[in-house]
């Protein structure tokens, strides 16, 4: 608890110590974090693998651009729509996606994403097809509430989002509701027998997952002024699976900083070899192997040891 | 070859982060260089588009420093892979703003990042002349006041074609084009102006950008019954089709009309191209002092004459350097001044850079792929040309009025 203090606070006066384009990254890495961690609710705590995430990012990056480039809704209330969405949109997947178990559950996700990708591909007037939505902006907020447009005003919103994310899946997980869920990933068979309705439990868990996620990509599309299919693609999918393994699954704070450790890798590898892909793919290997308890369990290994 | 760019690439990033240090560490030299940004793509289907351009640009800026450089100052390009990818350019662009305080971009390869990066000009305050961007938008509804077109546009390629439509006999036309932005806009040019001119446009079928197997779209062609087809392809796609039109011997029943011959797709198809009529940007054959110098300093450099998109990058840095002399400055509010209204004498003639919609006025030409003695290759021959004021679109337009 008194790490994750540490951690907000340091978070908090980063922008009066870094400069301009660290900022950008860390801005990034925060949104890609909370991508990560919706995704640790499936996979970490309920064993639901999904290889379709991307869907609840592109999601939320798609109907936040749309609103605010074609209505006056505010910022942060477009966020929360985009948000919203995701999560009802997820409930029916998940209706659909939760008939089947294990690896054919993990393929319903990934060719859900992939619908959702062809129809951006296809559906020009709404998302612009290869385009993408280009010139999202940053519109003022309610009230009158400039502060969003700038660019330290945006990472405390996105600060703000996943501190109260992290807040809000840690209570979830402790609750009677997360129990349930760890009771799913041990013995589902188990759980049910012992008279709860598991398929509810894992439709719950899969449309919080894709309402925060959602939540990342609603907050992406307007720092980066530009949303496209790339968001929905299937490789996407794979690389937040990988953040979250690499950070720790069952953790929360893990995948925050496997997203983080993800970026930062790509971005100084690729500044050395384009095939940067090749050297975190052995990165990747290597924590599977040797280190499957991820980033957050290295850590913590040190600290007891 | 490929190996050799990537050394390349990276020597420069490193000497780009070395030079970076060096202004952290110590007072600022007394001539700090003039960062121009290249975010190209050099990776990905447009890639080898993406080399040209980079050429284009390092040869410009050899030429330049060669001369004591810019206002006194040495040019320095940092250059960036973006795969092509319109989110990649974007970060890219952004990192060269806030880590190496660039202020000055060119050499952006597809329209597609072009049209995701230029709402972000005005807050990264920056300037962007384009070197290849053919996307009618562009320079109309998605115009903003940092961002200018050096190069022919997707809507003028088409209009030269156009033009030289009307003189001739053929009658129904249809239509290939990739399934982006550009394929499609230049499509609907050509609709409207084969149409204009009393023709029977047939339709249109697009290929996704990567496409390898042409078989069913050249079946479609056939099955049009059109005498003509207009092809909107770049790249490896653009190889991909005429290696395999040339198998199911497309030519002799179709004549094939395209927005852009380059050397390039002539070179990587050997003996495929033959007969292609089409747009050309920049042919190298082009009779004015100017561009002979420029070949010869080429051909000096590189052993062979100057490909399309290595002349109209190049033509684009031209102006650019014009634009720079002009306002003794980088700043984006003096140096869009300064570009608005820009003559230069450039290696096609004479050409305006205009202040209404930042498109340069200039001429387009049209050429047939053909083969002559003592060339390796076949060579694009000038058929026809038309003066800018015919070629180039109304004000803030992507259709003609005549």
């Amino acid at each position: 608890m008194r790490a994750v203090v540490c951690a907000a606070i340091v978070l908090a006066i980063a922008p009066f110590g870094l400069p301009l384009f660290a900022m950008t990254l860390l801005t990034e890495a925060l949104i890609l974090g909370l991508l990560a961690m919706s995704l640790d609710l499936m996979v970490g705590y309920t064993r639901l693998i999904s290889f379709g995430h991307a869907a609840a990012y592109g999601l939320g990056a798609y109907t936040s651009g749309y609103l605010l480039l074609h209505t006056s809704l505010p910022l942060p209330f477009a966020v929360l729509a985009a948000s919203a969405l995701a999560g009802a949109v997820a409930i029916g997947v998940a209706w659909v996606c939760t008939l089947a178990t294990g690896i054919s559950f993990s393929m319903l996700t990934l060719a859900f994403a992939q619908l959702l990708y062809a129809v951006a591909f296809k559906w020009t007037s709404v998302t612009g097809a290869s385009d993408g939505l280009a010139g999202i902006p940053r519109r003022a907020g309610p009230f009158g509430i400039t502060m969003f447009q700038t660019k330290d005003g945006y990472y405390y919103l996105v600060l703000f989002c996943l501190l109260g994310a992290y807040a809000f899946c840690r209570s979830l997980v402790r609750s009677p509701f997360g129990a349930v869920l760890r009771g799913i990933r041990e013995n589902e068979a188990k759980t049910l027998s012992l008279g709860y309705n598991t398929r509810l439990y894992k439709i719950a868990v899969v449309a919080v997952s894709f309402a925060l996620g959602g939540l990342a990509g609603a907050l992406y599309s307007p720092f980066a002024g530009f949303a496209n299919t790339d968001l929905l693609f299937w490789l996407f999918s794979g690389q937040v699976l990988i953040m979250v393994i690499v950070g720790g699954q069952g953790t929360l704070h893990g995948p925050i900083l496997g997203a983080a450790f993800f970026m930062l890798l790509e971005h100084v590898l690729s500044l050395y070899t384009e095939s940067w892909a090749l050297f975190f793919g052995l990165i990747f290997i290597g924590f599977v192997m040797f280190a499957p308890e991820g980033i957050w369990g290295l850590l913590t290994r040190r600290v007891r040891a | 070859m490929v190996n050799q760019a990537d050394i390349l690439r990276r020597t420069m990033l490193q000497a780009a982060a070395a030079a970076g240090f060096a202004t952290l560490a110590g007072p600022a030299a007394a001539a700090d260089p003039i960062k121009i940004g290249i975010p190209v793509a050099l990776t990905g289907p447009l890639g080898g588009v993406g080399a040209q351009m980079r050429r284009a640009c390092e040869f410009w800026a050899k030429e330049v420093n060669a001369k004591g450089g810019l206002l006194g100052r040495p040019v320095e390009l940092v250059i960036e892979d973006t795969a092509g990818n319109p989110a990649t350019t974007v970060r890219t662009v952004q990192e060269m703003v806030e880590r190496d305080g660039i202020r000055v971009i060119t050499a952006i390869v597809a329209s597609n990042e072009a049209l995701a990066t230029v709402p972000k000009l005005a807050e990264w305050d920056t300037i962007f002349v384009s070197g290849d961007n053919g996307d009618g938008r562009l320079t109309a509804e998605s115009l903003v006041p940092n961002f200018f077109r050096a190069n022919v546009s997707g809507p003028m390629g088409t209009r030269a074609v156009a033009l030289w439509l009307r003189d001739s006999p053929m009658k129904n036309f249809y239509g290939l084009g990739m399934d982006y932005a550009w394929g499609h806009n230049s499509m609907d040019v050509f609709a409207a102006e084969a149409k204009r001119a009393g023709k029977n446009f047939m339709g249109a079928v697009f290929s996704p950008t990567g496409t390898k197997d042409f078989s069913t779209y050249i079946t479609k062609i056939r099955q049009s019954g059109a005498e003509g087809v207009y092809l909107v392809l770049a790249g490896d796609d653009n190889n991909a089709f005429l290696a395999q039109a040339k198998q199911y011997r497309l030519g002799d029943k179709v004549q094939m009309l395209t927005e852009q011959v380059d050397q390039m797709s002539i070179n990587a198809t050997g003996d495929s191209a033959i007969g292609l009529i089409g747009s050309s940007r920049y042919p190298f054959s082009l009779d004015n002092p100017v561009n002979k110098a420029f070949v010869a300093a080429w051909q000096a450099e590189y052993g062979r004459p100057p490909d399309l998109f290595e002349g109209d990058q190049y033509q684009s840095c031209k102006v650019l350097q014009a634009g720079i002399e002009k306002a003794g400055s980088i700043e984006a509010a003096k140096l869009r001044t300064a570009l608005e209204g820009l003559a230069v004498t450039s290696v096609k003639g004479p050409i305006v850079m205009r202040a209404c919609d930042h498109q340069a006025e200039q001429p387009g030409f049209i050429v047939k792929v053909v083969k002559r003695e003592g060339m390796e290759h076949p060579v694009p021959e000038v058929i026809a040309s038309y003066p800018a004021d015919r070629v180039t679109p109304p004000c803030n337009k992507m259709v003609y009025d005549d």
